[in-house]
């Protein structure tokens, strides 16, 4: 046995032996041949792996918080029922949802809990997801290819259309189409597709890979949870192109571990693929996350398909050109490979021009206080006015929203008319993220909307640097105290460090989990300064 | 010397560099002082204290001198008003949490976080973060304790352990400000493969991995010891050591209360010792321990003898089974103690003194 060779399969093995007797990470040592000590380490790494007693997590993502989160925590605690506090799962807009063992519920209600008297097993909601089920509502309902890149609404296309078509293109061709299309990463950082995927093919290393990320976790965010579920197809095609492209055969596609039921919808889908005859050259493995935000970021989520502790690698080196087992990796967002297929069969003119003030149609969030949350496929550069205008107007009075997720900040109401891209944010110090737009009305209280975020970040820091892993906690403990404190001079001392922390987290930390994690801290006390004295 | 293959500048000067360096080999060699507290030479660079950051011109984000390898053209500042404030933020936030005042920290082996901290200048009334890392209070191995409130998560221990000892008992365990060092299953150090060296010891730049001996003994801080560089006598390898004696000790007649490494780099064993060398030393002053040599005499006890008495003995009691029952009666076995010089010495000796070719060395089975 080579010494690392069964490495990856750790978190996998991990997760069989959770429940039986004596150390899991022993059996899993003796199997992997990786030493026991270092098995630990993972395992004591994710969430999900472990011996886990508590079976019921409630998430306290900003909008679960918004819609009960707390009271459920309360309830589970009368009734006897074992539950802790769970960072976002991408249920947005079923909230409050919780986890049951693996098994993400949504739409949870006090009654629910009560029901259970005690027994975790019990538990029920009356939306159970099946597979059928767990996805939320998109809007336009009836969206139009014509006007939307991925057509949540769309039928399914199992002909391979488009990857035919980019055979046809021939690589270059497809580039050149991505290129025109500015198709930007819709994982949160921006970054232009096209140049990637040249990155990866330009690497004198013949042995590539292709990698989706599909760990979506940033608080307000889930629109990659409904392209699984309605469209995979797309997901599909767009990675066989991207794969073909690049020269790569394998793909690994990796889910966060709670989606267990976008899992099994993807799973089908490749079955479904591969008996029409499709991307029979192409090998699709499908990983499950074990619980650990921090694996959506790039080089995290490469270490954590390795099998090791989901710790972010520095960059350089890019993993375009050092990604996974130290090959040229490609790795791209769900959304951002479901735009591929449109753009390749109706051109990279048109996919650019269906954005307002930036390139292409995009997927906005949108849950909270608004009448209708869901997934809005909108132009690039669509206000908040609009995204809530088709969701079906505010509840309640607009007090302040984070238009990207935890990572992005807050924003006051009088920004609803700046249009939601990359670059319009970044001009005012927020960011457009994963589009996880979150709406609050006038009853939240900013600082209570703040603690939220900086307890998800400090629990979600992978621990690795000091910036990102002191100053996580160091902000959260801040602004507790400065909550519980009563004495008005005491108050505004507590808060007197923060701003240097912040600093030093945005410049000294590795990843942007730590660079961004005071933003929530930051944003608030710049526009809310009345909340924070 | 290594063949150049580049020039970069560092702080306005213009520097050679060869294959493999980085800035902060570099930086080094120039006598500009970069801070580090996860760096050891002996280890790949994990970039994750963040004290070396330093900017290169052309790239937004300050790098970790460490693992940035250095490219020719490149122009690298190692401090500036931006580099120095970061080190002071950087090294106040460590100090939320870590003990508070260094004199109670440095009970043991000097704590390099407040050194530097002193140094820069860092923030010292910032308010402490609660400790949440785990210690593993019940390890009942006499050597080594973890003291987790002193850790700051650097890694040069599990590093250590896994990259130059092959030994991987020990790793990070847990996520974010919990983040600790672990063992399997959090089990003691007996019942891991852990073989008590104590380079995580060493290597620790904190005093979170600190010796137990000194600790229950009472004996003084590390900086109040007299350190004495010797060879360890355990084995042939010849391993530097420095002994750490308390002059004070025994009415003035000074003890050794603890083993520490020499610096990386040092031959033969570049710092690293073994459980023999770091933690086996209180023979040295046990009472039971032999100072001159021992004859038996007649009356069947051991009595005190001159060393030139003693080796008389002994060469005529060889000599008289050589007599009475040929050469090869006698055989020689030396000890692995010996070095290569004293075994070369043993074998002559039996060959050209005693005319036999039995002869061993202990280690050589």
């Amino acid at each position: 046995m080579k010494k690392e060779e069964h490495r990856e399969r750790i978190p996998d093995e991990l997760q069989k032996f959770a429940e039986g007797d004596g150390s899991a990470s022993v059996a899993v040592s003796k199997l992997t041949g990786i030493p026991a000590a270092d098995v630990f380490g993972v395992e004591t790494f994710y969430d999900l792996l472990g011996k886990r007693d508590t079976k019921v997590h409630v998430c306290t993502g900003l909008s679960c918080q918004l819609q009960g989160a707390d009271e459920l925590l309360e309830k589970c605690r009368q009734v006897g029922l074992d539950a802790t506090p769970y960072s976002c799962l991408a249920a947005c807009d079923c909230a409050p949802a919780i986890l049951k063992d693996r098994r993400t519920l949504v739409e949870v209600s006090e009654k629910d809990i009560e029901r259970t008297k005690g027994d975790w097993q019990a538990l029920d909601s009356k939306e159970v997801p099946s597979s059928q089920l767990w996805s939320g509502q998109i809007y336009p309902t009836t969206s139009s290819p014509e006007t939307c890149a991925i057509d949540l609404a769309g039928a399914p296309d199992w002909m391979g259309t488009s990857s035919n078509l980019a055979l046809e293109l021939g690589p270059e061709g497809v580039i050149a189409a991505i290129d025109e299309s500015g198709l930007q990463g819709r994982g949160g950082a921006g970054f232009p597709a096209g140049f990637k995927w040249k990155s990866v093919r330009g690497q004198a290393e013949t042995k590539r890979y292709v990698v989706l990320n599909a760990d979506e976790a940033e608080p307000g965010t889930f629109k990659d949870r409904e392209v699984m579920m309605k469209r995979p197809d797309l997901v599909l095609e767009g990675l066989a192109i991207a794969a073909r492209v690049v020269e790569a055969t394998e793909i690994y596609m990796y889910l966060r571990g709670e989606f267990e039921i976008p899992q099994q919808v993807m799973t089908e889908a490749i079955e479904l693929a591969h008996s029409n005859g499709l991307y029979s050259d192409l090998h699709f493995h499908v990983h499950s996350g074990q619980g650990a935000y921090i694996c959506g970021e790039e080089t995290a989520l490469l270490e954590s398909l390795e099998g090791r502790r989901g710790m972010p690698r520095e960059k350089p080196p890019f993993p375009t050109e050092v990604g996974l087992w130290g090959k040229p990796t490609l790795i791209q967002n769900v959304e951002t490979i479901a735009c591929v297929p449109a753009i390749l069969q109706r051109g990279g003119e048109w996919f650019r021009a269906l954005g307002r003030t930036e390139a292409g149609s995009k997927l906005y969030c949108l849950s909270g206080h608004v009448a209708r949350p869901g997934v809005y496929e909108l132009p690039l550069g669509a206000t908040l006015e609009e995204l809530v205008e088709a969701a079906g107007g505010y509840i309640g009075k607009l007090k302040a929203f984070s238009p990207g997720g935890a990572s992005s900040g807050f924003l006051p109401a009088s920004e609803r008319n700046r249009p939601l891209d990359f670059k319009s944010l970044a001009e005012i110090g927020s960011m457009l993220g994963s589009a996880g737009v979150v709406v609050m009305n006038e009853s939240v209280d900013m600082a209570k909307a703040v603690q939220s975020q900086l307890l998800f970040f400090e629990r979600e820091s992978c621990g690795q640097c000091a910036p990102c892993r002191i100053g996580t906690a160091h902000q959260r403990h801040s602004l507790d105290s400065f909550m519980d404190e009563r004495d008005e001079a005491a108050k505004s001392r507590c808060l007197k460090q923060v701003d240097d922390v912040a600093w030093e987290m945005r410049e000294g930390s590795i990843c942007g989990l730590g660079q961004t994690a005071s933003l929530p801290l930051e944003s608030a006390r710049k526009y809310f300064p009345k909340e924070f004295q | 010397m290594i063949a150049k293959t580049g020039e970069v500048t560092v702080d306005g000067v213009k520097v050679e560099f060869g294959q493999g360096e980085t800035l902060l080999d570099v930086s080094n060699r120039l006598g500009r002082h970069v801070p580090t507290l996860c760096h050891d030479e002996r280890l790949a660079p994990a970039g994750a204290c963040r004290t070396c950051l330093v900017e290169v011109e052309g790239v937004r984000r300050m790098v970790p001198a460490c693992r940035t390898p250095a490219s020719d053209g490149q122009k690298v500042t190692t401090a500036n008003e931006r580099i120095d404030k970061h080190r002071r933020l950087l090294l106040g936030l460590y100090l939320t949490d870590h003990p508070a005042g260094r004199s109670d920290c440095e009970d043991g082996a000097p704590c390099e976080l407040h050194a530097m901290a002193a140094n820069y200048e860092a923030p010292t009334d910032w308010t402490p973060i609660p400790l949440t890392r785990a210690g593993r209070s019940e390890d009942v191995n006499p050597y080594i304790q973890f003291r987790e409130d002193r850790c700051i998560a650097c890694a040069r221990c599990t590093r250590y352990c896994d990259e130059v000892e092959g030994v991987n008992a020990i790793t990070l365990a847990g996520r974010g400000a919990a983040t600790t060092i672990s063992t399997v299953d959090s089990e003691g150090l007996f019942d891991t493969t852990c073989e008590l060296c104590g380079g995580c010891v060493a290597v620790c730049p904190t005093g979170a991995m600190a010796e137990k001996m000194p600790l229950t003994a009472g004996a003084p801080p590390e900086r109040e010891l007299q350190k004495v560089r010797t060879t360890c006598n355990y084995c042939g390898v010849g391993c530097q050591m420095d002994l750490n004696v308390d002059t004070q000790a025994s009415d003035g007649k000074g003890q050794v209360v603890k083993i520490t490494s020499p610096p990386p780099g040092t031959p033969p064993s570049d710092g690293n010792l073994c459980v023999k060398g770091r933690f086996a030393y209180d023979f040295v002053d046990h009472p039971d321990r032999l100072k001159v040599p021992l004859i038996r005499r007649e009356d069947g006890e051991l009595h005190e003898a001159s060393w030139e008495e003693a080796l008389e003995f002994a060469a005529k009691g060889l000599l008289r089974v050589q007599q009475d029952h040929g050469k090869d009666a006698l055989a020689f076995v030396s000890s692995s103690r010996c070095t290569a010089e004293e075994n070369y010495l043993v074998q002559k000796m039996a060959r050209v003194a005693f005319g036999t070719n039995n002869v061993h060395q202990c280690a050589a089975t």
